[in-house]
Formats: structure tokens, sequence, C-alpha cells
């Protein structure tokens, strides 16, 4: 009977102490969880990571700081940050928006891409405030003179010399942060270097491919293809089909209409672009397509 | 023979037992949910962001409104911190600058944000 009781009392403390872990967990998970004041931009909505993005890219089109710009970048936690900002381009483009909203995301993934601004840097900000007064020690000896500098930051420079002026060695502390990063010029221009005909039945009637690449052969992102016709233009990117590659860019051809393309950042101009008449195995006529592969040297 | 509906084993010092037993486990379940294991968020807005992103995010739109001069945009991309308004965003942006040493040129371009802030008027929605 003892035991009985024993093992009856240790039940209803198991349950009891279950019933009190469930109270806990239902209040901690559910009636009153952890409320977040100090989230990381990894942690946003998707749409607000896309207006993340729309704002870095803005900010670099100003600065060209491409170095600051990759660190904002990485904090979104995105795996390919290049591959999203091409991947956004596209949808802005495919949902309406105008050219010019896509432009800085597809400048910046290119920016990216190459290591380097495409843009030459702004001047940066003049800014007057810091003064100099220096500390000076001195210790001469029969033959050399020695002279340190410490700098701070506050009025004009003050500097009492004990005997006859001499070259003063100065050793600046004051680092401001550094906002302008200069970056290497743009890189060489594109040049056509494969024009191939693609006869390949079933696939869209006068497709143009494009596929740009860098001296390294590495396919390059948000270029900008300039393409030409007796009534009209159209401009688009590289990158804008990941999947396909992010140096793969199309537009479909007209039959009987010429074209003419050229790479926007000072790049190849390629003129008298027709679809090529290609033959299917009855023998019947039906435009074909044409990849044109540009490479920088 | 125990009379009906009373159980001789719950006695005083058992329910004492038990009240004890139950608030271990309500205390094991908040450490659990609060400590070790918390609801972890994947889709906040912006308004929660630690405020050094904050502050980063509005020298963004300072650094985009010097080439674009449009408070139009620059207010929008504002208005994803919150319901202040742009210019109390700027302006408490410039506060925590100032504390933590930012440069003289950043500074001054988060200046110039929160006069076109304080002169903004709202004229309508439009895209991002």
């Amino acid at each position: 009977m003892s035991r009985f009781n024993f093992r009856s009392q240790f039940f209803q403390l198991f349950f009891a102490l279950l019933a009190g872990l469930g109270l806990g967990l239902v209040y901690s998970w559910f009636l009153s969880p952890v409320t977040y004041v100090d989230a990381t931009p990894a942690i946003l909505r998707s749409d607000f990571k896309d207006q993340y993005r729309i704002v870095i890219a803005a900010s670099y089109a100003s600065t060209q700081n491409l170095d600051r710009a990759r660190v904002r970048l990485q904090l979104l936690g995105d795996v390919d940050p290049v591959g999203e900002l091409s991947a956004q381009a596209q949808r802005m483009l495919a949902a309406g928006e105008t050219f010019e909203k896509a432009r800085p995301l597809a400048q910046l993934a290119t920016d990216l891409n190459q290591g380097f601004a495409s843009l030459p840097s702004p001047t940066p900000f003049t800014v007057l405030t810091p003064q100099v007064v220096s500390t000076i020690s001195v210790t001469e000896t029969q033959t050399e003179e020695t002279v340190i500098i410490e700098e701070t930051v506050t009025p004009f420079p003050t500097i009492l010399f004990e005997q006859t002026p001499i070259t003063p060695v100065v050793i600046e502390t004051a680092t401001p942060r550094a906002t302008f990063t200069p970056v290497p010029g743009p890189g060489a221009p594109f040049a056509l270097v494969g024009r191939d005909t693609v006869c390949a039945p079933g696939t869209q009637a006068g497709l143009l491919q494009f596929m740009l690449m860098d001296s390294r052969r590495k396919q390059v992102a948000g270029i900008e293809i300039i393409v030409t016709w007796s009534r009209g233009e159209d401009r688009f990117f590289t990158g804008f089909k990941p999947e396909l590659g992010n140096g793969y860019a199309d537009f479909i051809m007209e039959r009987d209409t010429v074209y003419s393309v050229r790479i926007a950042a000072g790049g190849a101009f390629v003129s008298d672009i027709v679809a090529p008449a290609c033959t299917d195995p009855n023998g019947m006529s039906y435009p074909g397509g044409l990849l044109l592969t540009f490479q920088q040297p | 023979m125990p009379r009906d509906g009373y159980n001789p084993s719950m006695t005083s010092s058992n329910l004492i037992k038990m009240a004890a037993a139950a608030v271990i486990g309500i205390a094991l379940g908040l450490i659990y949910g609060w400590v070790i294991d918390p609801i972890e968020y994947t889709d906040v807005p912006p308004n929660i962001l630690r405020e050094d992103y904050r502050a980063d995010y509005v020298l963004m739109v300072a650094e985009a409104y010097q080439k674009e001069i449009d408070s139009e945009t620059a207010a929008r991309r504002l208005a994803v911190l919150g319901s202040e308004s742009p210019a109390v965003i700027t302006a408490s942006t410039i506060e925590y600058a100032n504390r933590n040493a930012f440069a003289q040129e950043e500074i001054q371009i988060l200046q110039n944000l929160l006069t076109a802030m304080q002169t903004y008027q709202p004229q309508g929605n439009s895209g991002p």
C-alpha cells in the first residue's frame, strides 16, 4: 500500500511538473513571446529586403563606394547577392517599373562582378573643421635635432620653438572614417568574339541571344545592351535571366528587319543583324536565331 | 474504506508539493520558451531594426539624396522605418551620428537630408 502511495505521489508530482511546463511554454511562445527590438536586416521581410537593396544601390550610385555597398549587401544574408540584385532588377522591369529605377541595381551587380566601380569616384565633400595644435618636443644634440609633433584636433597651429625653427616631422594621429574609396577606372570594352547561327526547331523564332564575358571568360551580369532598328530601340541588361547565366540576355527579332547592337559601356557595335533563315527536316524554312558572344580582352 | 470523492493521498502536504512542481514546471517552460528556444522571427518590418542599422539605412538614403535631389523618394524610403515623420527620423539619426563619431561629411549629408525633409510637403503616392 505504501508502495502504491509512493508511485501515486510520484505521478502526481510528475504530471504537475508537466502541466506547469506546458503552461510556461504556452505563455512564452504564444501569449508573451520574445519581442524583437534589435533586428538585423537579414530577417527583414522579403519586400523590405528589396527596398533595402534599392537604397543600397541608390547610395552606391551616389558614392561609388563599392566596398561599403558590398558590406551592406552582406547584411541581408543573401547567398548570392549579385544574383539577387539581378533578379530584383528583372522583377522590377517585369512589374512595369521604369528602366531608370532598375538601372542602379544592375549597375551595382555589374560592378560587384567586375570588382571595381564603373564610374569615377565623386569628389569627397570638403570639410574644413579640423585644425591642428601641435605639441612639440625637441631633442638636440651637437649634430642632429629630432622633432616630433603629435597632433590632436583643435585650434590653429600654435608652434613654439625654443630656438631656431627647423622643419618639423609631423605624425598625424587623427584618422577620419573612410567614406570614399578610390577605385580603378572602367573595364576594357567588350569585343564581339563569336557570331553563331542557332537553328533549332521548337525554339523561339528570331531569338537573338547575347553572352557577355570578362577577360577570364566569366559571365558578367548587369551590362547594358542597346538594340536599334529602323523603327525603334530597346535597352536591356545581362543577368536578368539568371537561370541561363549571369552574362545572358536575349531579344526577339522580327523577320526581315535589320538590327544593330551596341554594348552601352563603350563596347562593340555590331550592325546588319538579321534573323537567319533555317530549314527544318521537312525542308520548310523558318527564322532561326543568333548567338552573339562578347568578351573583354 | 475511503469516502466517495475523498482521496486520502491528497493531503495539504501533497497539494503543496504539486503546486511546487507546477511552479517549477512553469519556470522551466518560461526559461525554455524565452531563453533556450525563443520564437524566431524571420519576416520583420524595418521599424524594429537595431539602431546602428537604422542609422546606416538613413545614411544610405541621405547619400542617395545627394545625387537624386528627390525629396519625395527620400521621404518614401524613410517612411518604412516607422510612423515618425521623415524629419524626426533624420534628426534622431544625426544625434546617433554625433554620438558615434560619424565622419563630418556623413553628418553633413545627413544635415542636407534633414533640411530637405523639414521642407518636404507630401504630394501623394508613387512607386518605390
